[in-house]
């Protein structure tokens, strides 16, 4: 059967590290643009840290909110985009060809999680920070969107394995940079087709819910955190 | 009325082809100048990326798409509005319809560059065409940009051939009136029109198809750059109301420049003979009626969010309406109707000064309205931790200028060139429209 | 080419004219009118203005169908991608780009039509013809006739021109 990634994250878990963050630009190449182009909307995380504060000062409460791409099943990045650079893969993956784009953004502005960037210029890297560019991951140019991939050249890979070793895949045995980066455990990365996995079985926790699900996206990740409910007086 | 006298009339409308004046190469000067300081802009973007511009996440779209819509909007003046007074056979039309087909053609030009303009990598932009290639990956005709496409190129095909097939009989005329290179070249253009029974007849039969033809391609034009935003679920975007909504802006901005465009021949050309205060009247009472159009539709969409009171829409309604947006909102509001209604409502304002002042505020209220669509919407989006601002950057102004040179440019060398009256209309237009006293054997 | 013709300041004695020669016994398709204006209010006027081009405009319309269609449908079955979870073939967006082709269609099939039988672009080169038409002259003549002088009276209205070409 074919497979169907998803990911589950657990906001109770999360405490704002953004270890995710850093590990998402290492393996993935993500050019950091600097402060000055940062000031002006330039920067590029594919995956992000939302900070929301409840309550008063002094009785303040911070709550964090990764957000990356939701790899939606009816992703409203993909059918606008006029030369299918972005289109839904076998394994539902939302796959963005960088070598299709030819710039329009028309799927940043359509995409309701704003978890799409764009390359305003070509990538630099000083000396000697070009060393440690991930030789699996191709460098994007200017004028190409990017975007969360669930670190693809990891599913690449751990699917040859697989085949070469002539086995299944093992739950967890594949994670992307962020989920392998958290420690807190609080992303949870694997395999919705199968029902045994952690993140099939996440996915249907009563403390699950999706981003802007009434939009209508169908995303493929689950956001856990205790419900209302449970909160005595929040405020 | 003696035909001899259709000689003057000809005199006097190719006389501009003839005599230059020395403001005719002051303009073309001025404004060649901006539209090569915007290619120069447009070079420059193209060196160094598109992070020249002020584009930014999550504003992706800005000036750009906002100019396209706008000339696009404003292309919706002439082969429109020249096909519905065709059909219904409005003498008036006579010297109005080739001044408002050359707006469309110029406009649809201009407004199709945007597009590729603000790509950001521009040298792909053929692989919105539809053709065989070795990536054997044809465009996706499910994205609005695909639809752009064919209805840009339709309406810009169908619009160039409708306005040179009536060109082509006055283009015979000014082949006979001139010699040496302009002959040649003039002749040329005119594939050897004679004039003909038959040449007439079935130039007319292709004029009144065309014209049947354009009108809901024109219609769907506009529509479909409304579906750019629409199909996407962004708030105060997703709505059903944007494609009548962009079609009725697009004619209302249409005619006031159009009612610009007369205005400004009238006065460097002396065609005051031509485009008489009758011609202005008729218009301003067509602005007037778009303007209260628009205002219906804008009050329909405001009402709409404010009822529905949907979160992500009504953190854009008060965005424009009394946020960091509300100074654009009300300009927009006075230019687009505060001031038109009375200028052009009350018969003693109405007047070729009246209609130019309230033509011109259309023009900056339509600007504004696409901006306002545009940019606060995507500013502030579901989510309100990536909410955030745009600001335009010299490279995106210095193009929008040199696209209103472009303009003016193009519209200058087009009345230089060809008369900007149709002859052979305004002479078939001086016989009063009864039977002939001699019968219809036909 | 050999012609004989009058030029005329008005319709009313260009019909004349065009009478007068029928009346000579010259064949309506032989008769040349030429003129700065078309002049739908007179007989003259009317002459051939039967055409085929609102049926060309439909058989356009439909090429024009077929190749919406058949560009849209096949080239997304041709390599299957999906998008947004719509269909392979999404019959709702495909149909805007087919009215579009169906109007280019419609359009265009006009035009050749227009430029085929009003036989544009031509030479003028050998055809009647006179630049006076461009002042509003109406021209009335027979191309090649047998029998010129015989014409000349029927063209000679009071008020026209009558002017022969011999080369």
């Amino acid at each position: 059967m074919a497979y169907r990634w998803g990911m589950a994250v657990d906001l109770d878990r999360c405490t704002g590290c953004e270890a995710c963050v850093t590990a998402c630009h290492a393996e993935n190449n993500i050019p950091t643009v600097g402060a000055g182009q940062a000031a002006r909307g330039r920067a590029m995380h594919w995956i992000r840290v939302e900070r929301y504060y409840e309550g008063d000062f002094p009785d303040v409460r911070v709550k964090f909110r990764p957000v990356l791409c939701q790899h939606c099943d009816a992703a409203p990045c993909e059918a606008v985009c006029p030369t299918y650079a972005s289109h839904q893969s076998e394994d539902g993956l939302n796959a963005q060809v960088y070598n299709r784009c030819i710039g329009t953004r028309y799927c940043g502005n359509a995409c309701m999680y704003n978890v799409r960037f764009f390359n305003f210029f070509n990538p630099e890297w000083e000396k000697p920070l070009n060393l440690q560019l991930n030789p699996d991951v191709s460098i994007r140019s200017v004028g190409v969107m990017e975007k969360c991939t669930f670190c693809v050249q990891r599913i690449k890979a751990a699917k040859v394995l697989i085949k070469s070793e002539n086995r299944d895949l093992k739950d967890g045995e594949l994670q992307p940079a962020c989920a392998q980066a958290c420690p807190t455990t609080a992303l949870v990365f694997g395999d919705l087709n199968d029902p045994e996995s952690r993140v099939a079985r996440l996915s249907h926790s009563p403390r699950g819910t999706k981003l802007l699900e009434d939009l209508g996206a169908e995303p493929k990740v689950t956001y856990l955190q205790k419900q209302a409910w449970y909160e005595p007086d929040a405020h | 009325m003696n035909r001899t006298l259709t000689k003057p009339l000809a005199d006097d409308l190719v006389r501009p082809l003839f005599h230059t004046s020395v403001w005719f190469y002051a303009i073309v000067l001025t404004a060649g100048t901006v539209v090569a300081c915007g290619a120069a802009a447009w070079a420059f973007q193209v060196w160094n990326g598109i992070g020249v511009a002020g584009i930014r996440w999550p504003v992706f779209w800005g000036f750009y798409l906002v100019n396209f819509v706008f000339w696009i909007g404003i292309s919706h003046a002439g082969t429109l509005i020249s096909a519905i007074l065709r059909l219904v056979d409005a003498q008036w039309r006579r010297p109005v319809t080739r001044c408002a087909e050359v707006i469309t053609v110029f406009a649809l030009m201009i407004g199709a560059m945007f597009p590729i303009i603000h790509l950001g990598r521009p040298w792909l932009a053929f692989w919105l065409f539809p053709y065989p290639s070795s990536r054997e990956i044809w465009p996706n005709f499910r994205s609005p940009l695909a639809w752009d496409f064919f209805a840009i190129n339709t309406y810009l095909t169908g619009s160039v051939l409708f306005l040179f097939l009536p060109m082509i009989p006055d283009l015979a005329l000014v082949r006979d009136r001139s010699t040496g290179w302009r002959r040649r070249v003039y002749g040329f253009l005119a594939f050897g029109w004679r004039g003909t029974t038959t040449q007439w007849n079935r130039l007319e039969s292709a004029m009144q198809i065309m014209a049947v033809a354009i009108i809901p391609v024109a219609v769907s034009v506009h529509t479909i750059v409304s579906f750019d935003f629409s199909m996407a679920t962004v708030p105060m975007w997703h709505s059903t109301i944007f494609g009548p909504y962009f079609v009725a802006g697009a004619i209302f901005s249409g005619i006031a420049a159009l009612i610009i465009a007369m205005a400004v021949l009238r006065k460097t050309l002396r065609l005051e003979a031509y485009l008489q205060p009758i011609h202005f009247e008729n218009l301003g009472k067509l602005l007037l009626l778009m303007s209260l159009l628009w205002a219906y539709f804008v009050f329909a969409e405001r009402l709409t969010v404010w009822y529905g009171n949907e979160p992500s829409e009504m953190a854009v309604f008060w965005a424009t309406q009394r946020g960091e947006y509300a100074v654009f909102y009300w300009t927009m509001v006075v230019c687009n109707f505060v001031i038109p209604l009375p200028i052009l409502g009350i018969r003693r304002l109405r007047t070729i000064t009246g209609c130019v002042i309230a033509s011109l505020g259309v023009l900056v209220g339509m600007w504004l309205e696409r901006f306002l669509i545009i940019v606060p919407s995507l500013a502030h989006k579901q989510l309100p931790y990536s909410w955030g601002t745009y600001e335009p950057r010299p490279v995106e102004l210095t193009i929008m200028a040199a696209t209103f040179a472009a303009m003016i440019l193009l519209y200058a060398l087009f009345s230089k060139f060809v008369p900007i009256i149709s002859i052979w209309e305004m002479r078939a237009g001086d016989r009063p429209a009864t039977p002939s006293a001699t019968g219809d054997h036909s | 080419m050999k012609a004989v013709y009058g030029l005329y300041a008005e319709p009313e004695l260009a019909q004349q004219a065009v009478d007068n020669l029928r009346a000579a016994g010259v064949a309506d398709a032989d008769i040349t009118v030429i003129s700065s204006e078309p002049f739908e209010h007179f007989e003259f006027g009317h002459r051939d203005a039967k055409t085929v081009m609102p049926w060309m405009a439909v058989v356009g319309g439909l090429v024009g169908m077929t190749t919406g269609y058949l560009l849209t449908s096949v080239t997304q079955m041709a390599w299957p991608l999906k998008t947004s979870g719509m269909p392979i073939v999404s019959w709702w967006p495909n149909l805007i780009v087919i009215f579009e082709l169906t109007m280019l269609g419609a359009i265009v099939a006009s035009v050749i039509t227009l430029l085929v039988s009003a036989k544009l672009p031509g030479s003028r080169a050998g055809k009647l013809y006179d630049p006076e038409v461009s002042d509003g002259y109406i021209l009335v003549g027979v191309e090649n006739p047998s029998d010129p002088a015989r014409l000349e009276p029927a063209l000679a209205i009071n008020g026209g021109r009558v002017k022969s070409v011999e080369s």
